[in-house]
């Protein structure tokens, strides 16, 4: 179909504005990330300015409310630290471990049907999990003390250990999906030729295909951390909320703090009105949530580029 | 057509403004939240169409609340402090206070702890850190898990000004929940626990402890024999105007009905003169 | 390696493996067996004749006729126990002063177990509470509420621990005006309750009475549904047209890589840390409402999806073939038409199942909503007071109802039924997203 001049320049400038239109609408997401930056950055730096950073990272004392105020975030980092650490030790093996069997143990059948279980789990709300942590876990963890060696005394239910374990079921579904996948997409010529040099199921899985698809699996992994690390409800009902480090530091049985829990349970105190320390430093701890998870999308973006280049024969 | 669009459009938002005269918000402490819960569920059966909404995140929250004005009615189970009152100066919020009830926070334990009464100073010292099992006060040879308030807490205030004192430090080892109720629950969970809740909150799945040789109970409380006593406020912006539905709610607290269901809450009611 | 060592390695990792998935689904079926058993609980229980009249007082539902005749009848079975406790406090007044005050608390503590089990006597002052203007309404509380009258919990204090003790209290009233008590709640409670099996489908529907002590929860479920909704009907149109943008205008350049990483950042940002920023954006900064409201928790939900709507829109619409493209520009038809009219209708089962998931999720977060929208008691919220009105949520009020509520113990149904609810929701409409997927796949197969 041929236009005029005139019908054609119209065209040109309706698809310009449109694109631009178009651009416009799509950065409202990248504005909103600005925004969430700038607002929380915002009202973090007052903290920085006033109380000072070195406090803020390397004390333990954590007495907001107190006068004169202490602001020791050091415990709560490491209850975050060890919560996730956790978390992700025990689901990542179990995690791997079913992705394996998923992909090339279970015949093609029975995975149809778990796949889509296994999104209907990752489904499940957080609060939901924070309800059976707190009603059903905890008494359990709490009377296993009694039957357990002297050395390891649990006296409250709600700890470091309560919610990794939980949060490691809910971090499980992610893991396993996006391991699947990655594992998935190696191929099966690769399996094949394994398979046809003699190596057995197992050799093929561990010396072939997962060094091949081991960017999607760290991919899976850093997945796995983010959703562990940014859990609220779940730490908030169930980990004790002690803003201590546990003594020894592996002892997972006593309760501890995270920063998701600490801002959620403080921010109504948030004496925002005076510009209060106080009210700065959940935002500061937000902060520093918001950077780690962005440096976890670095990372994950750095590997998927790697990985590209390399496939592309580089 | 446009007609038609334009008185919708007219007729909606006067309905919308109807409903704006028959609404109140009420927000703040978890100690309070049983009483204006019941208060706003009685007066709403009373008056249908009429939407109270009750939020319970705790007594610094609401009186943020009051001072941005997103609540009618603020209720705290402490006074305001001196940085909530000048910051509401500042803005030009005349905060009222009205007594609600007495309340007594007693200290409790779980039910198979056999301590029957501790002091303030054996109080303070197992909330400081000083005393870290049970056997130094009376009890079995059992660890001290100490739980206690958020700082948003209007009931953590008052243990800290009566019980603590202001210079004391929690251990660094206590626990923190948000609520009354998680206090309660957790104490119930805990065979070693120690924690503080309001009168309402206690019931026979945790123990209440005497301090310095004194149950607490509404008699104790009123005759100002319990140590550990407060006051339950609702605090407006200004005195309400008379009829209005605030107005109306906060003096409940002094008629023979709002008396009963404070009593049956638990807490006790302001004596009649 | 030896072959045996590497077939028992074979061997072992097939065994990990379907240990690993035995496991998973062993701890969910932990994690969901509870919550829809004890959950069906709240939809279907055996109620009490308290709880029938308790339809009838709140909810002006049942046969009158019907409940007065039942009442009569229990009325039969009650008679003796509130007689008994009316002579005994006469006696209790006669008594020597020493034996008053041993039996005095005890006294009180079975009258008031009389009363939370069977209701106020009638023809006494109407209790304020609406909690108290009932006995119990399901049958296994009453069951423990007649146990508590029955028995009296104490605590064995000794040197190796404590133990609990039940002592009946029969003993201890033994011979006096009382005794009949314990014989007709320990014979007659069947009598005295009636209950019945109840099916109560308005549970889901009903609003809650007095705290949650009765009814049902309506209004966290009308909330869930505006918040979710509400989120979706900002975050799917946002959502389609980056996805169009990013699939069909965008050209790959330093800038689109910005807004593409822009949008994985979202993706990453912790739920509470939107609360955050709902907080502080949407009511302290933008004042979108008095204060909290569906329309700012909607808002806060509608950016935590956004991500997910935009990858879902994304893949579907590069699933679409690339003939169908070709074939709409062959006949003449500009980028704008072919979009409209050729892609999105084919990309649109899998845009769906995007939304579906995204629904699901809104539906389920609390942290976003916490300082946004939700309160703990409210009213249904009209149409036309979304814009202004907080609401309940069926995730903050399971929170709330399971840790600040003043009787958290009675009130396990109820809990057990939220959760049970919300996780029906999310998971319908999950499956619903896993079917229109595969129908998808099945379409573009062939």
């Amino acid at each position: 179909m041929l236009l005029s001049p005139g019908a054609r320049t119209r065209r040109r400038l309706a698809e310009l504005a449109g694109r631009g239109v178009l651009f416009g609408i799509t950065s409202v997401a990248a504005l909103a990330v600005m925004a969430i930056i700038f607002f929380i950055a915002r009202d973090a730096l007052p903290f920085f300015t006033q109380v000072g950073a070195r406090e803020f990272f390397l004390s333990t004392e954590w007495y907001p409310a107190h006068q004169p105020p202490r602001f020791g975030a050091a415990a709560i980092f490491a209850g975050s630290l060890l919560v996730t650490a956790a978390a992700v030790l025990l689901a990542v093996p179990l995690g791997l471990f079913a992705a394996l069997c998923m992909s090339d143990v279970l015949p093609f059948g029975v995975r149809q049907i778990l796949k889509p279980v296994i999104e209907m789990l990752a489904a499940i709300p957080s609060v939901v999990y924070g309800f059976f942590a707190l009603t059903v876990v905890a008494p359990l963890m709490q009377n296993a003390g009694s039957w357990l060696p002297g050395q390891f005394e649990i006296a409250s239910g709600v700890n470091a250990l309560t919610a990794s374990l939980i949060l490691a079921v809910m971090a499980l579904p992610t893991i396993v999906s996006v391991s699947e996948d990655a594992l998935q997409a190696a191929g099966r010529e690769l399996r094949e030729g394994s398979y046809a040099l003699g190596a057995t199921r197992a050799e093929t899985l561990f010396k072939v295909v997962v060094p091949a698809s081991v960017s999607g699996l760290f991919s899976a992994v850093l997945l796995g951390v983010m959703r562990a690390m940014g859990e609220t409800m779940v730490v908030w009902m169930a980990s004790g909320n002690a803003a201590q480090i546990p003594r020894p530091w592996y002892n997972l049985l006593q309760p501890v703090r995270t920063l998701t829990a600490t801002i959620a349970g403080d921010m109504g105190e948030a004496d925002q009105m005076t510009g209060s320390a106080h009210y700065h430093v959940l935002f500061a701890m937000g902060l520093c949530l918001l950077l780690v998870s962005f440096a976890c999308n670095l990372a994950g973006e750095w590997i998927v580029a790697r990985q590209r280049k390399r496939l592309r024969g580089g | 057509m446009k007609q038609s669009v334009l008185m919708s459009v007219v007729l909606g938002l006067s309905v919308m403004a109807a409903h704006a005269q028959d609404k109140l918000v009420m927000d703040g402490s978890t100690t309070v939240g049983p009483i204006a819960k019941a208060f706003a569920e009685t007066y709403m059966r009373q008056n249908p169409g009429v939407n109270i909404t009750v939020s319970e995140s705790g007594s610094g929250n609401g009186a943020k609340a009051l001072l941005n004005g997103t609540c009618d009615i603020a209720n705290l189970s402490r006074h305001l402090k001196e940085s909530e009152k000048k910051a509401m100066s500042e803005k030009g919020v005349k905060p009222v206070a009205h007594v609600v009830a007495f309340d007594a926070l007693p200290v409790i334990v779980h039910p198979s702890n056999r301590v029957k009464g501790l002091t303030i100073d054996q109080i303070r010292d197992i909330y400081t850190g000083k005393i870290t099992n049970w056997k130094e006060v009376g009890g079995g040879d059992q660890r001290i898990v100490v739980i206690s308030r958020d700082t948003n807490s209007g009931t953590f205030e008052t243990f800290k000004e009566l019980v603590l004192g202001n210079d004391s430090k929690i251990v660094a080892s206590a626990e923190y929940t948000g609520s009354n109720g998680g206090v309660r629950q957790r104490v119930q969970m805990t065979k070693g626990s120690i924690g503080y809740a309001g009168l309402g909150f206690v019931d026979r799945s945790v123990k209440a402890l005497d301090v310095n040789g004194v149950a607490p109970s509404a008699e104790s409380v009123v005759a100002k024999q319990y140590p550990i006593s407060r006051e339950l406020f609702m605090f407006t912006n200004g005195e309400p105007v008379s009829d209005s539905l605030a107005a109306k709610l906060l003096s409940m607290s002094r008629t023979e009905k709002g008396r009963e269901i404070i009593e049956e809450i638990g807490y006790v009611p302001v004596p009649e003169k | 390696m030896r072959l045996k060592l590497r077939k028992l390695m074979d061997h072992a990792l097939t065994a990990g493996g379907y240990l690993a998935i035995g496991g998973m689904a062993l701890f969910l079926l932990w994690v969901l067996v509870p919550v829809f058993t004890k959950g069906f609980g709240a939809y279907v229980f055996r109620g009490t004749v308290e709880h029938r009249r308790m339809m009838l007082g709140e909810f002006n539902r049942g046969d009158l006729a019907r409940l007065r005749a039942e009442l009569a009848e229990v009325w039969r079975a009650r008679e003796p126990v509130y007689r008994a406790v009316a002579a005994f406090e006469r006696e209790l007044d006669a008594m020597p002063a020493a034996r008053r005050k041993a039996l005095r608390s005890a006294f009180r503590e079975v009258r008031e177990g009389v009363a939370v089990l069977l209701g106020p006597e009638p023809g006494v002052p109407l209790p304020a509470l609406t909690r108290r203007l009932y006995g119990q309404t399901r049958w296994e509380q009453a069951r423990e509420k007649a146990a508590d009258i029955l028995f009296e919990e104490t605590w064995e204090y000794s040197d190796a621990g404590s133990r609990r003790v039940l002592v009946p209290r029969a003993e201890q009233f033994e011979g006096t005006a009382l005794a009949p008590v314990f014989d007709s709640v320990e014979r007659d409670l069947a009598a005295m309750m009636r209950p019945r099996l109840t099916v109560y489908p308005r549970f889901l529907t009903d609003r809650s009475i007095d705290a949650h002590f009765f009814g049902g929860i309506g209004p966290e479920v009308l909330g869930t549904l505006y918040l979710s909704l509400g989120a979706m009907l900002v975050a799917v149109p946002l959502g389609i047209v980056a996805a169009v943008y990013f699939q069909e205008y965008a050209k790959e350049g330093p800038s689109v890589a910005f807004l593409r990483s822009c949008v994985n950042t979202l993706a990453g940002v912790p739920s509470v840390v939107f609360g955050l920023f709902g907080l502080a954006f949407f009511i302290n900064t933008l004042r979108v409402s008095p204060g909290k409201s569906v329309l700012a928790g909607a808002l806060t939900l509608a950016l935590l999806v956004l991500p997910t709507v935009i990858r879902a829109s994304e893949e579907a619409i590069a699933a679409v073939p690339r003939a169908f493209k070709e074939g709409a520009m062959a006949l003449g038809a500009g980028r704008f038409r072919t979009v409209a009219t050729v892609i999105l209708p084919a990309a649109l089962p899998g845009i769906l199942t995007g939304i579906v998931i995204s629904m699901g999720r809104a539906a389920g977060e609390t942290a976003p909503i916490i300082f946004t929208a939700a309160v703990s008691v409210g009213q249904m919220v009209k149409p036309s007071e979304v814009l202004s009105q907080p609401t309940p949520a069926l995730s903050w009020n399971l929170y709330n109802l399971c840790t600040e509520h003043e009787a958290v113990e009675e009130l396990r149904h109820v809990q057990f039924g939220m959760a049970a609810t919300l996780v029906l929701i999310v998971l319908a409409l999950n499956l619903a997203a896993i079917l229109l997927r595969a129908r998808v796949a099945r379409r573009l197969k062939g």
